[in-house]
């Protein structure tokens, strides 16, 4: 019973660890010139998309973003919407990629930019920002992009590891 | 090869999009409060962060009390010399608030509740959105335990921002630099003369607050404190905002601008407190056009005359 759920229960950690302990930890904007975003729990989404295919990334997309929308952010439907179309569009989910890890880190660092760069345009279009473009990019994008790659390059074999044990448990408990 | 995007899938995308806009229309719209099934999210996420925030809280504290340790001596002696100006203002104070009383007294104030009287509740900050696209963060108190929207919200340095959204044991705080548009606070300068104006945001550059629509005759002073004015509804008055800095004409010359830095910290911050103002809250369904007044005045239609009836009914 635990491996079937262990997944969702890593990501709700995750989930709240960005919200709550990492907050607490990170450096100010008064202090600090850059934006570092966390985007650990939607790594691991798209990193469940692609070892677990795309029903499974987009169940985990879609759950996490309702919750994010509600808890984090002021409005409803932006993280729902954008997690589940780049999860689904980005659970390429082919052995290639599979054993091949720098595409893996590729993919997933491509959707954390696909999504920092759709959540600026819905805050431009909504009227909650008005950072201009180049400041959004160098203040914001690149340093989260840096940031998100450097973590993820650390956690990504260990990573792998965990999603091909998991599978075979998986395959197992099916049997 | 089939496309990529099939009949049935590109269907599924628009019925996203329409659901998409819905949901964001239905939450921009003002002055709504939570569903039911937002509390129970927030409600539950909540509990689960206040058991994550509580410890790393207490971690983030050890690490500070270490680099206070440093400048402990001088900071004693700094507090020593207050020490003794402090005995000098009490006296004084305490002189004042009789006399107070006294007039009060003489005029039969007695019974109505001041606006600078408040009670606070203490709260625990259990999140910050990581998104840094808006600027709040949540506490571990809720409308069980008797907070309120739009209540003003401060640390011991001065205020921070105001409750945004209540659920039943959780509640969001906008704070001060968010960049909403209706994220205004009517405030006060602490002068001889009645300053008003707003709190409007804060630069992003400077890191100051933007305090608007004050009158173009007014002189200000650099170094003057900014208060609340206890005007705008549930606030109570005097709750300390912090100091100008800088003033200029604004862009059509018409009022003046302000640019107030914030005497308290809006990172860092671990435990607040949600302040209730003892004085009446406004009432709330104070509506212009449900008594017809601007109508019936201007216009000489039927419908002026139905609504005159009707607020001849009402006075009657």
């Amino acid at each position: 019973m635990m491996i079937r759920v262990s997944l969702f229960l890593v990501l709700f950690f995750l989930f709240i660890v960005e919200g709550t302990v990492y907050q607490i930890f990170a450096p100010n904007a008064g202090e600090f010139d850059y934006q570092v975003i966390p985007r650990w729990m939607f790594m691991l989404i798209l990193f469940a998309g692609i070892f677990r295919g795309r029903a499974n990334g987009l169940f985990y997309a879609v759950i996490f973003g309702v919750i994010y929308d509600i808890v984090y952010s002021s409005t409803l439907g932006i993280y729902t919407f954008g997690m589940g179309v780049i999860v689904y569009l980005l659970s390429i989910s082919i052995p290639f990629f599979k054993r091949n890890l720098s595409m893996t880190i590729i993919i997933v660092i491509v959707g954390v930019g696909l999504l920092e760069y759709y959540v600026y345009g819905m805050m431009i279009l909504l009227g909650l920002t008005e950072m201009s473009n180049d400041e959004f990019l160098s203040v914001r994008f690149l340093p989260t992009l840096l940031m998100n790659l450097i973590v993820l390059a650390v956690v990504a074999y260990p990573l792998r590891i965990g999603f091909l044990y998991l599978e075979k448990r998986l395959g197992e408990l099916n049997d | 090869m089939t496309p990529f995007f099939s009949n049935k899938r590109l269907i599924i995308l628009l019925v996203c999009m329409i659901i998409l806009v819905g949901l964001i229309g239905y939450s921009m719209s003002d002055r709504r409060d939570l569903s039911w099934p937002e509390q129970f999210v927030q409600d539950t996420v909540g509990w689960v962060q206040s058991a994550f925030s509580g410890p790393s809280h207490i971690a983030a504290g050890f690490f500070e009390s270490v680099s206070d340790m440093r400048n402990l001596y001088e900071e004693n002696q700094v507090l020593k010399s207050h020490l003794d100006e402090y005995a000098t203002i009490q006296v004084e104070v305490n002189e004042l608030r009789r006399r107070n009383d006294e007039l009060e007294g003489a005029i039969d104030l007695k019974e109505d509740y001041d606006l600078m009287d408040y009670t606070v509740r203490s709260a625990l900050v259990i999140q910050r959105s990581p998104d840094r696209w808006n600027e709040q963060v949540g506490i571990n108190k809720g409308a069980q335990n008797g907070i309120e929207e739009n209540m003003a919200v401060i640390t011991s340095e001065g205020l921070i921002g105001k409750i945004d959204q209540v659920s039943q044991f959780s509640s969001t705080i906008q704070l001060l630099s968010d960049q909403d548009i209706l994220n205004r606070i009517s405030a006060t300068v602490d002068a001889d003369e009645a300053v008003q104006g707003f709190i409007e945001g804060i630069d992003p550059e400077t890191g100051y607050l933007q305090f608007t629509k004050i009158n173009i005759d007014v002189e200000l002073e650099n170094g003057q404190t900014v208060v609340t004015s206890g005007l705008g509804g549930v606030f109570p008055r005097n709750l300390q905002i912090g100091e100008i800095v800088d003033y200029e004409y604004d862009e059509f010359g018409l009022t003046q601008t302000a640019y107030v830095e914030p005497s308290a910290d809006f990172y860092q911050l671990d435990y607040v407190m949600v302040v209730e103002r003892s004085a009446d809250k406004l009432e709330e369904d104070i509506d212009p056009d449900a008594e017809g007044f601007g109508e019936s005045e201007n216009e000489d239609n039927a419908d002026s005359e139905e609504s005159n009836n009707e607020s001849g009914d009402e006075d009657s």
